[in-house]
């Protein structure tokens, strides 16, 4: 008698059980496709519930958050015109020149902020994420000394006067070198300039035993000069700046003011104002800001929680108002598509 | 005539030799591996056992087959497309210079670590019912054929929300960025981070059947990320030239920032898509969704023991005829071919003990199927 064998289709035979030669694969849940399976089924009980859930998490959370965030006192000054004198025309040609850019201006303390109080500058409109730029940059250089010469990537910041520039490239050359001190009932306040880098860059990615070299040198300086006999792990401001920001407009930590300022305190600020963004149209501008345990202020995240939170509250309400409006029985064969129109399809 | 005039797609089913050029000439040919012979299978696309098994192969395996398929297809355009929409949001702010948002071993690894396995594992094991109610149902083959799970607008929908979800990604992480001195490297990982969350979760929200296995693939998936991205950023080779994301994971689970925003980003983004499923199952259901909620309570009778108890699958009917088979019974002596066969003398020579020598006839016409696989002559 021929026996068969049972290829293709896996449906299982239960005849082919009583014979005794049968081809049959071997069984097995997975291949059979027979796992325990959970079979979730979207019920409106199911959707209200879930949407209630969201609400109930997300509205306390971001109720916090704006808390936070409401909390956090903030100074911004934007000073790029103001710190132009008056009777300057050109405006690229003046930051270009060796005039005296000291600037003086006060601001004004309206609510209580504690300590420490971080000291940042935002540019904007400035690219820092343009595709060339981030490109420009040698890390092989900052980390090793003998690695001076691994320019290859920093083109056109890469040698001055046929030696090697360290640190190499765009970014490094154009060091923000706008400086900023701050004096309060005529008794300076220092700010704290140690720290404001992310340790794993001081420790892991700027030498200890790289300085810089040939920096600046070239006929077009883009802004400030290193000092060279301070290693570049130490020097913070350059790896501050180095950390390319995603956005157009960003701040980078100058550093922090580790004393409280009281409300109604007036706080007098010299700066030099030597970085040209005028070239290009940025800004310029001082922040100081104290911290929440979620960071700076912003109010985006405690909003975005409410609105998620609110929508999600708002679903829930439609949903059962819309149940009970116009219910369908689960499972109702009436709507099957072959019962609602017979025949035809 | 069916296949050019009426322009359907044609299945054809057969056994013997005669069937080969009707099997090779449908669309979809099927043969029946038995007494005739082994010339339809070496045939056909797919070859059965006994002719009632067709029924499995297209209500059951077919339908499947069609319900995964669109779900991989639509998945993967998805995932792809989310994936490199959020990246695209972030071409306007770099000034068009064509600065890339992700790292370069995120871009490669995404579609062959982080988002691969769940997709494989929906398209083995999902089921929108069991194989027993598609035989029950079998109205709801006409799903497939008339296109119902890939129509223009179920893609155009896909597409729509996964524009939607892209532009969450990209704008919830970045302006809440604004105020912190974090770099473009550390907003990318935080990106990538919520886009490999959403998409995997995203898919659990398509399945109908979940198993051990999708909630393996879909965790296993996202742990891959999380240890990829722990030694990823831990180590500093030599190799690498620009050392971008070394050490901005750990940086950024140390804010609270993080885990706020990984709450916060899956769910805005699933939010849309949460209530278009609910909405879509409660006014416009298909029809495997109504059959679904008619036999929830059921329980699935899958596994092995249930099958041994034949009594309890077969109708009044079929269980009459399948005793009937039982019995004792004479062999028919027809074999299908009107004429002499080769099949019928050794066939029943052999059931008699007595041997009967292959006609030479025959003997060629089987040599010569090897290379030009025509209908023999019958003499």
């Amino acid at each position: 008698m021929a026996s068969s064998s049972a290829a293709g289709a896996g449906s299982t035979d239960p005849t082919a059980a009583r014979r005794n030669n049968t081809k049959r694969p071997k069984y097995s849940k997975f291949t059979q496709q027979e796992l325990p399976a959970c079979k979730p089924i979207l019920t409106p009980r199911a959707v209200i519930s879930a949407f209630l859930l969201v609400s109930v998490v997300f509205v306390p959370i971001g109720v916090a958050a704006l808390i936070a965030s409401r909390k956090v006192v903030e100074i911004v000054y934007r000073y790029e015109s103001k710190c132009i004198p008056p009777n300057v025309t050109d405006k690229v040609a003046y930051i270009q020149s060796s005039a005296d850019k000291t600037c003086k201006f006060s601001l004004h303390v309206e609510k209580h902020m504690k300590s420490p109080i971080y000291v940042y500058y935002q540019l904007d409109n400035f690219y820092q994420n343009h595709r060339r730029y981030v490109k420009s940059r040698s890390d092989e250089q900052l980390r090793d000394p003998g690695e001076e010469d691994s320019t290859s990537a920093c083109k056109p910041e890469d040698t001055a006067n046929g030696k090697a520039i360290v640190p190499c490239g765009l970014i490094a050359w154009s060091l923000f070198n706008d400086t900023y001190s701050f004096s309060r009932d005529n008794h300076n306040l220092t700010v704290n300039k140690k720290g404001i880098s992310w340790k794993s860059d001081r420790e892991h990615k700027f030498g200890k035993n790289v300085f810089p070299k040939n920096f600046q040198n070239s006929s077009i300086k883009g802004g400030a000069s290193l000092n060279e006999s301070i290693p570049l792990s130490e020097q913070e401001d350059l790896i501050v700046w180095m950390r390319t920001a995603a956005l157009p407009t960003f701040r980078k930590l100058y550093g922090k003011i580790e004393v409280d300022l009281n409300e109604g305190d007036s706080i007098n600020v010299t700066l030099q104002n030597k970085y040209n963004t005028y070239s290009f149209n940025g800004r310029k501008k001082l922040v100081l800001s104290t911290t929440s345990w979620l960071g700076g202020k912003n109010d985006f995240l405690g909003i975005a929680y409410l609105t998620v939170g609110g929508l999600c509250f708002f679903l829930a309400l439609a949903f059962t108002i819309v149940y009970f409006v116009k219910p369908r029985q689960l499972g109702d064969p009436t709507y099957l598509s072959w019962n609602r129109n017979p025949g035809g399809h | 005539m069916v296949k050019k005039g009426a322009r359907k797609i044609t299945l054809s089913i057969g056994d013997g030799a005669n069937d080969v050029s009707m099997i090779q000439a449908a669309h979809v040919g099927i043969g029946i591996s038995g007494m005739e012979g082994m010339q339809a299978v070496m045939a056909s696309d797919f070859a059965i056992a006994q002719f009632r098994y067709l029924a499995d192969l297209l209500l059951v395996h077919g339908r499947w087959s069609y319900l995964r398929i669109c779900k991989v297809v639509i998945y993967f355009f998805y995932k792809n497309l989310t994936f490199t929409l959020t990246q695209f949001w972030f071409t306007f702010q770099t000034g068009f210079s064509g600065q890339r948002f992700y790292d370069d071993w995120f871009q490669s690894l995404y579609n062959v670590i982080f988002t691969a396995l769940p997709v494989i594992i929906v398209g083995l094991f999902d089921k929108d019912v069991s194989s027993s109610l598609s035989k029950k149902y079998p109205e709801l083959y006409m799903e497939g054929i008339k296109n119902v799970f890939f129509k223009w607008k179920v893609v155009a929908i896909w597409a729509f929300f996964s524009v939607y979800q892209s532009l969450i990604f990209f704008y919830f992480v970045s302006t809440t960025n604004l105020r912190k001195i974090f770099g473009l490297w550390d907003v990318s990982t935080m990106a990538f981070t919520c886009v490999v969350i959403t998409v995997n979760l995203r898919l659990l929200m398509i399945c109908n059947s979940i198993t051990r296995w999708h909630y393996i693939s879909v965790g296993g998936s996202i742990l891959a990320w999380f240890i990829f991205i722990f030694i990823y950023s831990g180590i500093s080779t030599p190799y690498d030239r620009q050392e971008n994301i070394y050490f901005v994971i750990y940086v950024l689970m140390s804010t609270f920032y993080f885990y706020i925003m990984l709450l916060l980003v899956p769910a805005a983004a699933l939010f849309c898509d949460f209530v278009y499923q609910g909405v879509q199952r409660w006014f416009f259901p298909y029809d495997y969704q109504i059959i679904q909620e008619m036999h929830r309570d059921e329980v699935d009778n899958t596994g092995r023991a249930q099958l041994l108890e034949v009594g309890n699958q077969l109708t009044p009917a079929e269980a009459r005829s399948y005793a009937i088979s039982q019995l004792p019974r004479e062999l028919s002596k027809h074999t299908g071919f009107a004429f002499d066969s080769p099949g019928y003398e050794s066939f029943f020579a052999a059931q008699l003990g007595v041997y009967a020598p292959p006609k030479a006839w025959d003997v060629a016409r089987r040599a010569s199927m090897r290379s030009k696989p025509k209908i023999g002559h019958k003499k």
